[in-house]
């Protein structure tokens, strides 16, 4: 098994009510699979929501497998300015 | 030169610098805190950002900008947390030898700003209630 930290931001931390939630993981376990539990924890609520994918505070641009003690957010559309 | 900032507090604005003598443009661009979002009237913004990851990708994008358009300098500094209405939110100067790729740099900075930089907004209505400004309900 792997642990993995997701960390929660805007509609992601408001669909979950949460500012990160930790998963303990198979091994192999993908970016790809995460966000479909993501998804399913979220109970439809981030349904249309694009979410990129950060692994360890960088973007990445296609699904990874996860390594223990990863640190991955699902970033909804960014609003800044 | 770029430099960039994330700051928790009113911004102190860049000043005007009249010993650069090669730069005939100086471009100031400063992003407020409208009294709506998506037509709901809202009493503040909160400024969420990605620490460790925001600043970085800020950083990343000031040097694309700067590598890309033949302009000098990019100084930006952009809020987070509460940021009442009419305050200012991003502030971004840059200085370049000609308006034109001082203002393409500057609109092109600010584009891709709002398309990858971890940032987001809070809004909080009148009723008090708290919602990422893109939400659905």
């Amino acid at each position: 098994m792997i642990t993995v930290k997701v960390k929660c931001f805007s509609q992601v931390k408001y669909a979950l009510n949460k500012d990160e939630v930790i998963f303990e993981l198979d091994h192999g376990t993908t970016t790809d699979s995460l966000e479909s539990m993501i998804r399913d924890n979220a109970k439809g609520k981030l349904d249309g929501v694009r979410l990129r994918v950060a692994v360890n505070r960088k973007y990445i641009p296609e699904k990874i497998e996860l390594k223990d003690g990863d640190e991955i957010a699902f970033i909804p559309p960014v609003q800044g300015g | 030169m770029v430099k960039v900032e994330i700051i928790n507090g009113p911004l102190d604005l860049y000043l005007t610098d009249n010993n650069r003598t090669q730069d005939g443009a100086e471009l100031v661009f400063n992003g407020r805190v409208r009294d709506t979002e998506h037509g709901n009237k809202i009493t503040y913004l909160e400024y969420e950002h990605y620490d460790g990851m925001a600043k970085a990708e800020l950083l990343q994008l000031a040097d694309k900008t700067v590598k890309k358009f033949p302009i000098n300098d990019l100084f930006c500094k952009h809020r987070i947390g509460k940021v009442n209405i009419g305050e200012i939110s991003l502030h971004i100067i840059i200085w370049s030898k000609h308006r034109k790729e001082g203002l393409d740099a500057m609109s092109w900075f600010i584009s891709e700003l709002k398309n990858s930089v971890p940032i987001w907004k809070w809004a909080i209505l009148e009723d008090g209630s708290r919602v990422p400004t893109e939400c659905k309900d």
